[in-house]
């Protein structure tokens, strides 16, 4: 008797519980399929060069770099860097994209690109995780212990030359990872998509400006500001903080941070920051290249071709043609029928509005400026999902690193156009589950705090997944 | 003679050692540690900030220094006291204030507790009317500006009128979503020159009316209204641009040791002699609040006389030099 209740009991709870479940809201994932980008913007052509110029930008990006003697890039690679090409990192769903699903820096031992016997791979960097830079909020001390009154936040080139046949004597130490985790003194960042790259370079301060008030008060706790240029104080908009103005800063600093290569914009090898602080890199791993500084130029040479287009995107440096191709890069194209359906993706879009988070993912920036470079720039809607204002997000996501402007806790509200085919979501790479990267706008100190309650609160269980499919058909 | 010259010498020697001592990086420190035992650092605590508020003493009520305690909000600047409903709780704190003055009082959402079966949130929110980014120049003028400029997704349910909640007069708006059935109930009023507004958000009216009813039990300062909020009292009456024009008998520029570009707006409160009492900055660097305080600390005002006698008086700068909209064109600002 006592079995029958506690049976009936079961099937009770079971009945209340399980349909619950099997209709909870679910992330759709990463949408299969084609790439919805990587190609060029629909003025791109062959007539008038734009098209040329993308190619061979496009081709560079996917350049192997070496110290010297490269095959089939450029020379200048480290002594310390992240990996040795751009699309290695910038590739989903296609070439100028985010971090892969499987991870070339877990591999750089067993590709040849780095030694194993001076390197060894951080644990953090795993063979089917994000596609990661690392940085130490702080130094540490000469006792060891990470000094919160030193605000480090540089990157920590994850892997050295030293070892390589092309790297002679040069012999360096990698950072201390290890310790750093231990410690909790180190956080990450995964690579930016730049897909539409050129639509957010070309829009005028006054349209960021416009929007914001628009966007003021919205009855939802939320107030933003921007970042801006050092230089000329006007408004930065690129990288997780919003901290580069330009795509050719941003690729300039790219190509020497990340790779170790100096270029026309960041001319100098660069070390770590505590090795800036003492006597800067060592004289033999300085111009292991030979050819001397700056490692990436201007070709004063063309190369010869019937082409003069082609001719002509052979002489910028990799610098300047990196950020042509992002710059010519269309935006993604959202699907308007997977996942879910059309009706349910369109829900979802009002709803995405209608609960507060386009306060801050503005649907749509109208419009750019008139663009010297071709057509499609000019006078477009920017549907970035984004109010390239940077926000506080709370103590949740906060990262303890400054920017420029930016606080430690501060970001820049992420594009969301392409989040349909990402798959490793927020700044640092922490969840491929865009529930879960939505529970993180609320914590203390967040500006999206309400904006996630009304999604996780208020809205029904049908009504999320409509917002989930709205996003993942992005 | 010669004895205390070469202690001399000994002297500067070893300080000079000490002090390359000091100054050369650690042989194991910048980003190769490699002590085993090493302090951890706490995680999900902000310990680099960027621009934020701070104030040059820590005696005067800041907007943003009310807490909830014992199930009330009890906020001293605005003289505002909230009992929240039993199970309501505040989860999670603000953000800071913004440099265009927004302020986040607090967040209120029902507990793990809560029994009700419609849910819910409460807002409590301020805008500083010195700094606001929109052309209003009272609470009631703001509430209107938020009604014309809804966005496309809301409906007005109730346009702005004016209520009595508390014993105070109120502005109460309220939209809703079609497509969430979602609910906004908006009640703002103005105190010390700020619009002070309570949000509420529900799928459920009633559980709305039954919360907004609540706040009768609420306790505001006699300056309380839409408009008429510009302080006096006990506190100092509030007054734009009073740190402007002839007001200004002596000033000194702040001179910064790092070039920035984000705004920077201060409230001060000037004293019955025209020297600066308080600083409060919404926003700022460490070092832009030091170079602004030094240089305030040197101005000098025309004390501000009602019915004949000077008077406390709170005002704003806006300091900084980010690229700011100008005013946009008033739009149906409302009367009492």
């Amino acid at each position: 008797m006592k079995t029958v209740k506690r049976a009936s009991v079961l099937a009770f709870l079971a009945a209340l519980f399980l349909p619950g479940i099997a209709f909870a809201q679910t992330d759709p994932g990463v949408q299969g399929g084609p790439a919805r980008a990587g190609s060029p913007l629909a003025s791109v052509n062959s007539s008038d060069g734009t098209l040329q110029f993308f190619q061979n930008g496009q081709a560079r990006f996917q350049d192997i770099e070496s110290v010297t003697n490269s095959p089939t890039g450029n020379n200048g690679l480290g002594p310390r860097f992240n990996f040795v090409q751009c699309s290695g990192c910038h590739l989903q769903p296609a070439v100028g994209g985010t971090g892969p699903a499987t991870n070339p820096q877990f591999r750089v031992i067993a590709n040849g690109f780095v030694s194993g016997s001076t390197n060894t791979i951080p644990s953090f960097i795993t063979a089917n995780g994000p596609t990661r830079e690392a940085r130490f909020p702080f130094f540490f001390d000469q006792f060891g212990n990470p000094n919160p009154n030193a605000p480090n936040g540089g990157v920590e080139d994850l892997f050295t030359v030293s070892g390589r046949s092309d790297a002679g004597s040069c012999s360096l130490q990698q950072p201390s990872f290890a310790l750093a985790q231990q410690t909790n003194n180190i956080i990450f960042r995964i690579p930016t998509p730049t897909f539409g790259a050129g639509l957010i370079e070309n829009v005028d301060d006054s349209t960021l400006l416009n929007n914001q008030a628009a966007n003021a008060n919205n009855n939802l706790g939320i107030s933003g500001t921007f970042n801006h240029n050092g230089n000329d104080g006007t408004i930065s908009r690129f990288g997780w903080k919003a901290q580069n103005k330009s795509l050719e800063l941003f690729a300039g600093e790219a190509y020497n941070v990340e790779m170790g290569i100096s270029n026309e914009i960041f001319t100098q090898d660069r070390p770590l920051p505590g090795e800036d602080m003492n006597k800067g890199l060592p004289a033999s791993c300085l111009n292991l290249s030979g050819s001397g500084y700056p490692e990436d130029t201007t070709n004063f040479t063309a190369k010869a071709g019937s082409d003069q287009f082609a001719t002509n995107a052979s002489i910028p440096s990799d610098t300047v043609m990196f950020a042509m191709f992002m710059r010519l890069l269309a935006p993604p194209t959202p699907s308007t029928t997977t996942p879910g359906g059309a009706t349910s993706i369109a829900n979802g879009r009002h709803l995405f509005s209608a609960i507060g988070c386009a306060t801050c993912h503005t649907t749509t920036l109208s419009s750019t400026q008139a663009s010297n470079f071709t057509t499609s720039l000019s006078n477009a809607p920017v549907n970035a999902f984004s109010d390239l204002e940077i926000h506080h997000m709370g103590n949740g996501l906060a990262d303890n690193v400054s920017q420029g402007g930016a606080g430690g806790d501060q970001f820049r509200t992420a594009p969301l156009w392409g989040l349909g085919q990402r798959i490793f979501l927020l700044h640092d790479g922490r969840s491929t589950n865009l529930l879960a990267a939505i529970e993180a706008h609320e914590s203390n100190g967040s500006e999206g705090t309400q904006a996630e309650l009304n999604f996780d609160q208020l809205l029904t269980s049908s009504q999320q997944q409509d917002v989930l499919n709205f996003l993942r058909s992005l | 003679m010669a004895m205390g010259f070469s202690r001399f010498l000994a002297l500067l020697g070893l300080s000079m050692s000490l002090l390359a001592r000091a100054q050369a990086a650690p042989q194991s420190g910048g980003d190769f540690s490699n002590n085993p035992e090493a302090k951890k650092l706490p995680t999900g605590v902000l310990l680099v900030k960027g621009a934020w508020s701070s104030a040059s003493d820590s005696v005067a009520p800041l907007p943003e220094g009310g807490r909830v305690d014992k199930n009330i909000y009890n906020n001293s600047y605005f003289g505002l006291t909230y009992a929240l409903s039993p199970d309501w709780i505040e989860k999670f704190s603000g953000p800071p204030p913004s440099d265009s003055g927004y302020y986040v009082l607090a967040q209120i959402r029902p507990a793990d507790t809560f029994k009700g079966t419609a849910r819910g949130s409460i807002l409590l929110a301020a805008q500083d009317l010195f700094f606001t980014l929109t052309p209003a120049s009272n609470a009631l003028e703001l509430i209107n500006f938020t009604k014309d400029k809804l966005n496309a997704e809301y409906k007005v349910e109730q346009p702005p009128a004016l209520v009595a909640v508390a014993g105070h007069s109120f502005a109460r708006f309220s939209y809703g979503s079609p497509v969430a059935e979602l609910h906004w109930h908006v009640l703002a009023t103005q105190i010390r020159c700020h619009m002070v507004q309570f949000v509420f958000t529900s799928r459920d009216t009633k559980l709305v009316e039954s919360l907004i009813q609540e706040m009768d039990k609420m306790t505001l300062p006699a300056e309380a209204g839409p408009i008429s909020g510009r302080g006096g009292g006990d506190v100092p009456v509030c007054i734009k641009d009073y740190a402007s024009g002839e007001n200004v008998m002596e000033r000194a520029e702040p001179v910064f040791t790092e070039r920035r570009f984000n705004p920077v707006p201060v409230r001060i409160i000037i004293d019955k002699e025209g020297k600066v009492k308080h600083v409060h900055f919404l926003s700022a660097f460490p070092d832009q609040a030091k170079a602004i305080s030094d240089a305030l600390s040197q101005w000098r005002f025309k004390p501000y006389l009602r019915e004949g006698h000077p008077v406390e008086v709170e005002t704003g700068i806006l300091f900084g030099r980010a690229p700011r909209l100008a005013a946009l064109p008033s739009t149906n600002a409302g009367t009492e």
